[in-house]
């Protein structure tokens, strides 16, 4: 971390805490509206079927319920959604904000109760009467591709909703020359994001102004209300998005999901406030799920293991509606899954279906698979050539000397570390050590296994990346510092806070940039009438383009209140001067001392005596300013993993995991921490346990947290973290962002470990979860061979179907 | 189906309001005291977000019903720390950066702050068994751990 900064980089802790520990903080359920009435929606209790009738009369006669509307209702007062960017090989698709005609997956929604009371509301829900004709559902990839299986949108010839494909250089030619072709395969199940406060919202239709408010948890709120504004038909002005403390995001609160939009319907439809708040039920049924998704790579190598060229193919099952563009995550995939190899030939197909399942969105590391698959691939090459793992990452890694690196997409990396990461990690860890043990231990029938994951994160999305990756949107960001007329700061950006720690890691950007103390800087997010139109929180967005652009924002006040200090000083310039915590300091013989002027002084100069100050200068202390990061900003990491695997039971014990990263400059040590750890807690539980499964029938079994598993206490190992920060040169202060790194290292990691350990038996795991059941069936008549080393001999082959 | 009179006695007051049978703890502090800082994550009695202290015991405020706590005294997170002046359980969480977004954070004090009076000195084994009941997101959990250790050490110093 450069010295040259006071607060960037403070360790002190957080400002959200004291509320939040006290049971102060205030959630949507905490925000009380005075007569509100309470929705709940009638679900459907099939994967597919056209909706024959719907009577709500016996609903009616509940006393306290006021209405129940259905599909019609909300088609006359709120627009469909269109799903149609202008992208090669992407289906345009629209949607019903309540499903009129046809269900597509358990959960999907079909009318809505509105009721006094939410266990009324819940009450006569269960007194709609819905008549269904079930139609079979599609509940796999595999199905979906199928040209003869069941349509899921009946607007489209098939079940493809987006194929892309792209190759650079000449990878059939070295698909002949090569030494070996290595084939490996990687399934990721379907997960959820699980965050632990529900969705939910308000909607609160004021009709003398024409004008809804409406409070909801959201990581985008002006974005949230765009869509919410042209949905309903109302102008932006007549739409305010209030997003309060939200119990956590993870990707799932990104869109306008259609309940929301059907809650804001009808309270204006009523003219009176509704509030919803989703159970965990609906939640696990119907809130956004994430991943699902079958990877095979084809390796062309030479016999060092350098690859010479590489084919991804990506098969994604996207659930039955398209609240993203269906190529937004897989393709980020395709594009960036070289990550820190030397890898010139190179080519994908990415093929994304719809299937009668909760439709899929981001999930804390959309592209989570991609170190796993990459790293996976290198180690499947090990293991084909009988080399150690760790030498073919360094034969093919680049190195500092060839940076900045064009990846074979066009991507190009700069200012990344992944030498530097790898070789930390593995003398952290003790890399030959472990190998002597992991010998002895074989030899005694205790298998462990070491797995290596380097992480190449793409982790700020300028508006050039999302252009050349075919996703709409912009990258941009937004941000506004008022110093107030008593010299306290207000300070505001776009980004949308689900738990991050922004408070405090953004009150370091600006008073850094501006040159006061973090605790007299209050940062107000999350109102759409308050904080400026910015693109909200995504990826790992939030340090670059929130903290960078405050950050710019903060110089460009702290240059005006120099000069008017100067001004006051009877000096020509303000070259000679700086504030420090609020106090301007001048240089006088090269020393500094103290200008006997404070923020204050100059604050109430700029508001209440403008006579006073340069000629020419406006009046107040307000910055407004609008910052495009570049097209990618990457941070990269080592992570590695110790397992101890019990061949008779499949019980998995991760023995050690350490994480080496290098996110360049950092805002709040103590915040990046917390989103190291919570990433990797993300990725372990995701590798091992949670999983959204759908019978054939396409009826959800995980509707419970008994039955969607997450990692507990008991299950998480102690994370050890050596903390690295090479600067990006092309973002203010040098910050690179992070917070997804971790689900793809940890996802790498472990999978890698547990192969590790499985060599002695000729079998490799190629499926999330690694539960106990699917290793004891990879195992089953499988005996240890004798192979010591950490490269199998080549008979033991990976089995590429389990 | 029919409301009822219902007094609770919450953090050493008592609180009547009508309501059904049928009305969850969780939701009767919520809706009928006021009392907000007790979350509900999942309503199965999995998450631990809605821990409050029966008669000093941890309990799911989810999984009771309000009537049946008649009678017993209730410890919700609002009767913990506050006004300045933190426990040391969540003094200890704020420095080690033991919560994120602070949805499951009352839920895991008011297991601890049980937890601590019963086991002074656990080992980080007895906290991560404990700590199972209380689903975290965001943390990772680790920080957590090392907040009750460093709150347990404090308040043997104190005693």
């Amino acid at each position: 971390m450069s010295e040259a900064f006071r607060h960037i980089g403070s360790h002190a802790p957080r400002k959200e805490d004291e509320r939040l520990l006290t049971g102060r903080g205030c959630y949507i359920d905490d925000i009380a509206v005075p007569g509100v009435l309470h929705a709940t929606f009638v679900r459907s209790p099939h994967a597919h079927a056209r909706i024959r009738s719907i009577d709500t009369g016996p609903a009616l006669e509940v006393p306290g319920v006021v209405a129940v509307f259905t599909g019609p209702d909300l088609a006359a007062w709120t627009t469909r959604h269109r799903m149609a960017p202008p992208i090669d090989g992407l289906q345009p698709v629209e949607m019903d904000t309540i499903p009129v005609a046809k269900v597509r997956f358990q959960g999907d929604p079909v009318a809505c109760v509105v009721a006094t009371d939410r266990y009324v509301a819940e009450d006569a829900a269960e007194l709609v009467q819905v008549e269904y004709e079930v139609l079979p559902a599609v509940t796999s990839m595999w199905q979906a591709l199928d040209p003869a299986s069941p349509l899921v949108d009946e607007t489209l010839p098939a079940n493809l909703l987006s194929h892309q494909h792209a190759a650079h250089g000449d990878v059939a030619a070295q698909m002949r020359q090569a030494h070996r072709v290595v084939e490996s395969e990687f399934s990721q199940q379907r997960q959820t994001h699980l965050p632990i406060e529900t969705r939910g919202c308000i909607g609160v239709w004021d009709e003398g102004r024409q004008h809804l408010t409406f409070h909801v948890g959201t990581q985008v709120p002006h974005p949230y209300r765009t869509a919410l504004a042209a949905r309903l038909r109302l102008a932006e002005s007549q739409v305010t998005v209030i997003s309060p403390d939200v119990g956590g995001g993870f990707g799932q609160k990104i869109a306008l999901y259609r309940e929301e939009l059907a809650v804001a319907a009808i309270a204006r439809h009523l003219k009176r406030p509704v509030r919803w708040r989703e159970d965990r039920l609906e939640n696990l049924l119907a809130s956004s799920q994430a991943r699902e998704d079958f990877v095979r790579t084809r390796a062309a190598v030479d016999a060092q293991g350098r690859v010479l060229a590489l084919e991804l193919e990506i098969v994604e099952d996207f659930g039955a509606y398209s609240f993203y563009p269906g190529n937004y995550l897989a393709r980020v995939v395709a594009m960036i899954l070289t990550g820190p190899y030397r890898i010139r030939h190179y080519r994908y197909d990415v093929k994304v279906l719809l299937s009668n399942k909760v439709g899929n969105g981001p999930m804390r590391a959309p592209m989570s698979i991609t170190s796993w698959v990459m790293e996976g691939t290198l180690d499947a090459i090990a293991r084909e050539l009988a080399l150690d793992p760790v030498a073919v990452r360094r034969i093919n890694m680049v190195g500092a000397a060839d940076l900045p690196y064009t990846m074979a997409t066009g991507e190009v990396l700069a200012d990344i570390t992944p030498r530097e990461t790898l070789e930390a990690a593995l003398a952290a860890v003790g890399y030959e050590a472990f190998r002597a043990r992991q010998r002895a231990a074989r030899e005694q029938g205790v298998y462990l296994g070491l797995g290596v994951c380097t992480v190449v994160e793409s982790t700020t999305y300028g508006s050039k990346f999302y252009k050349s990756a075919g996703i709409p949107g912009s990258g941009h960001e937004a941000a506004w510092v008022r110093i107030e007329p008593s010299g306290v700061v207000n300070a505001s950006c776009g980004l949308g806070a689900t738990g991050q720690g922004y408070e405090t890691a953004l009150s370091n950007a600006v008073a850094e940039g501006l040159g006061v103390a973090p605790d007299g800087v209050r940062i107000q997010l999350g109102h759409t009438d308050v904080a400026p139109y910015g693109m909200g929180s995504r990826g790992a967005r939030g340090g670059t383009a929130g903290g960078g652009t405050l950050y710019l924002c903060a110089q460009e006040a702290r240059a005006k209140v120099l000069a008017i200090a100067a001004a006051r000083l009877g000096l020509a310039d303000p070259g000679e001067l700086r504030m420090i915590d609020g106090r301007i300091e001048r240089r006088a013989g090269g020393q500094w001392q103290d200008g006997g002027l404070t923020l204050a002084d100059v604050a109430r100069t700029a508001y209440l005596d403008p006579l006073a100050l340069p000629p020419g200068m406006a009046p107040g202390l307000e910055f407004h300013l609008t910052y495009e990061p570049p097209p990618m900003t990457y941070s990269n990491s080592t992570h590695a993993c110790e397992v101890r695997l019990d061949p008779a039971t499949g019980a998995l014990r991760i023995e050690r995991y350490l994480v080496a990263e290098d996110c360049g400059t950092v805002l709040s040590p103590v915040v990046v921490e917390g989103q190291q750890h919570g990433a990797i807690a993300m990725g372990l539980s995701g590798a091992l346990f949670e999983h959204v499964e759908y019978d054939q029938q396409g009826q959800n079994l995980s509707g419970t947290l008994a039955d969607y598993l997450v990692a507990t206490a008991c299950e998480l190992p102690r994370i050890e973290v050596i903390s690295m920060h090479t600067p990006n040169r092309a973002t203010p202060a040098g910050v690179k962002g992070m917070a997804e790194g971790g689900v793809m290292g940890a996802l790498g990691a472990v999978a890698n470990a547990v192969n590790d350990a499985l060599a002695p038996f000729g079998v490799a795991a190629t499926r999330h979860p690694l539960t106990p059941m699917s290793l004891r069936e990879l195992l089953r008549g499988r005996r240890p061979g004798v192979a010591p080393g950490p490269a199998a001999a080549e008979a033991s082959r990976p089995a590429t179907i389990e | 189906m029919d409301r009822q009179s219902i007094t609770l006695t919450v953090n050493g007051r008592n609180f009547e309001f009508a309501a059904e049978p049928r009305k969850l703890l969780s939701d009767a502090l919520r809706e009928d005291c006021g009392l907000t800082g007790t979350h509900v994550g999942c309503e199965h009695g999995v998450c631990g977000a809605c821990t409050v202290l029966v008669d000093g015991q941890p309990v799911r405020a989810c999984l009771t019903f309000a009537i049946q706590m008649e009678g017993h005294e209730i410890s919700t997170i609002e009767s913990v720390g506050g006004h300045g002046a933190l426990s040391p359980l969540q003094q200890a969480l704020h420095e080690t950066h033991g919560l994120q977004c602070g949805f499951c954070t009352p839920g895991i004090v008011m297991t601890f702050e049980a937890f601590l009076r019963a086991n002074p000195d656990p080992s980080e084994e007895e906290i991560r068994e404990a700590l199972s009941g209380n689903l975290c997101r965001c943390t990772g959990y680790q920080n957590i751990v090392a907040a009750i250790r460093l709150a347990a050490a404090r308040i043997r110093e104190s005693a």
